[in-house]
This record gives structure tokens, C-alpha cells and sequence, in this order.
């Protein structure tokens, strides 16, 4: 079974400040996403499954055709495999009721008038993303003793959580060490990778401009998400 | 008032080196340590909570997520 573990907003550079070996394995890096104009999750991920730059015909969806996205399995290099198993990826197989929530909370995060509402709104906002989280750690898991070939498991919440909470350092790291573990359990080699990393803004983060890939088998420099599809393929 | 207490398990590994840590220090037990280190987190949590959300750190993070397609 080749597994990739997909985390998205996984950071470099805390994934070295807080020792994740699981994460970081033998070889780990940055990738490069430099050939897109903004770094956006839909568009990353998209163009890393389809294994070609796809900003411009996602983002000419318009913000809710691009977050409706959804791609054809024959389009994607998880066609090559005889039983591909992919959780919750944008664009491919992403739970739309959930996010949609994530991104309203977000909207009442910024509209609301005092602190306390803030605050309230955003305690709201982070339970609704830990949740979403514990039931795609348990699909992950089930799906590790399953007759797979291949399998992605995609994590949304270090991005989700850290929009409005990547200063908050306990937090963010008590995330980093849950998926340190949740890399522990995968028995077969693996890659880690994520869309983006993060950076502050203050107690909230912006997505930054490279993201991260590990494997145990290979150095792989400084590739482009979209090269992903290329490596895997020379996995098989 | 008379404190009530609960029991927590932690690995083995981490009170050997607890115990280290408290023999050089004016803790008299594992458990006084950890709950002195326990309640800092907590208060410094608590505190991350009372934050005074910065405006200009609002619109900026703002203008970003309308950039990254998850604001209009």
C-alpha cells in the first residue's frame, strides 16, 4: 500500500521547531509552489492530483465553483491504481457540508461587532474543526488495515484551526504532535505532504509560499506539488 | 476548603525525568511539580483566550483569506 498523508498548512518550520520525527522521517523538505499567483488550497490540491498547474481553470470558477470543485477519478493519477482509497481531498472526495461550515464560521468570526462574540464564535469554529478531525483520524485508521493499494488521507486541521489560532503556540502544537502520531501508526513507507505551510498574522495565520514534503526512501529536493503525481507513480 | 484530586496517568519515561528535575528544585514531589506546570499552561491558556483581537492584524489576515477565496 502506497499512503500519503496529506496535512494541509503543514508548516516547515514548526514541524522541525517541535521534533516531529514521524513527520520529518529520513528526508523532508519544501516544496515549490512559486508558479502560483496566491497559495490556495483548492488550486494546490487540484493541480497536485491532476498533476498540472490547473490556477487558472479552477480559480475562473469563482470562489464557490472552485470550493465545489470536483474532479473525475480517470482524471486523476489515482486512476492508475486498482483500489485507490482517498479521504476527504478538495477537489476529489471533500466533505462540502463541513467545510461549508467551516467557511461561514469564519465569515460570523469576522463580522461579529465585540470580543466576547469573537471569541465565542471562535471556540465554535475550532470544536466544529476537532471534531471533523477525530472522524477522519478513525477513517484513516480503519482504512490502514483495509485491501488498498493506495491511500490519502487528508487532514484539515492545522489549516482550519490555525486561521484563527496560529499564535496560540499550545494549540498549534498540540496538532503538530497529534499528527506526529497519527504519521506513527502507517506501517508501509509514506509521504507527507501539504498544499502550503502557515505563517502569523498576530493570533492568526496566512498561508505562506512553499510547502512541505517527507519520505523515508528518497531525497527529493525541492519539487513542485505537481511533480507528486510523477513520484508516486515511480512508487508503484 | 479541602481540595479534591483526580489521578492521571503519564508515561514512565517523563516522571524518571520529573523526579531528576525535582530534586534540584523546592518541590517536594512529582505531583507538586506537575500541577505547578499544569496550572501555568492553564493560566497562559486562559490568557491566550483574553486576547484583545488587534484590528490591524484583523484586516490584514482579511484581505489575505479574500485573496485565498475564503471571504468574499
Amino acid at each position: 500500500m502506497i499512503v500519503v498523508l496529506a496535512i494541509d498548512a503543514l508548516e516547515y518550520t514548526m514541524v522541525e521547531e517541535f521534533n516531529c520525527k514521524n513527520l520529518m522521517q529520513k528526508y523532508y523538505g519544501k516544496t515549490n509552489i512559486s508558479e502560483f499567483s496566491e497559495p490556495r488550497t483548492m488550486v494546490l490540491w487540484s493541480s497536485f492530483m491532476n498533476g498540472k498547474n490547473l490556477e487558472k481553470e479552477v480559480t475562473a470558477l469563482g470562489d464557490e465553483g472552485m470550493w465545489n470543485t470536483k474532479f473525475d477519478m480517470k482524471n486523476t493519477f489515482f486512476d492508475q491504481f486498482e483500489k485507490p482509497k482517498i479521504i476527504d481531498l478538495p477537489g476529489f472526495s471533500y466533505t462540502k457540508e463541513q467545510h461549508d461550515k467551516e467557511r461561514m464560521l469564519l465569515k460570523q468570526f469576522f463580522d461579529a461587532k465585540s470580543d466576547k462574540e469573537k471569541t465565542d464564535i471562535r471556540a465554535m469554529y475550532n470544536n466544529h474543526a476537532f471534531e471533523h478531525h477525530r472522524k477522519i483520524k478513525q477513517e484513516f485508521s480503519d482504512a490502514l488495515n483495509g485491501d488498498y493499494d493506495f491511500l490519502l488521507g487528508y487532514f484539515s486541521v492545522a489549516d482550519v484551526v490555525g486561521h484563527l489560532n496560529f499564535g496560540n503556540r499550545i494549540m498549534m502544537k498540540m496538532i503538530y504532535k497529534d499528527m506526529n502520531e497519527v504519521a506513527e501508526t502507517i506501517k508501509s513507507d509514506y509521504i507527507v505532504l501539504s498544499d502550503h505551510g502557515m505563517e502569523k498574522i498576530g493570533i492568526f495565520g496566512d498561508h505562506s509560499s512553499y510547502g512541505f514534503w517527507s519520505s523515508s526512501v528518497k531525497n527529493l529536493g525541492n519539487p513542485k506539488i505537481t511533480d507528486f503525481a510523477k513520484i508516486i507513480k515511480n512508487e508503484q | 476548603m479541602s481540595i479534591k484530586y483526580g489521578e492521571i496517568k503519564i508515561p514512565t519515561d517523563l516522571i524518571k525525568k520529573i523526579e531528576e528535575r525535582v530534586k534540584e528544585t523546592e518541590f517536594e514531589s512529582v505531583a507538586e511539580y506537575v500541577t505547578f506546570v499544569l496550572e501555568e499552561v492553564v493560566k497562559d491558556a486562559e490568557e491566550d483566550l483574553e486576547e484583545v483581537f488587534s484590528e490591524e492584524d484583523e484586516e490584514k489576515v482579511k484581505e489575505r483569506l479574500r485573496a485565498l477565496g475564503y471571504l468574499d
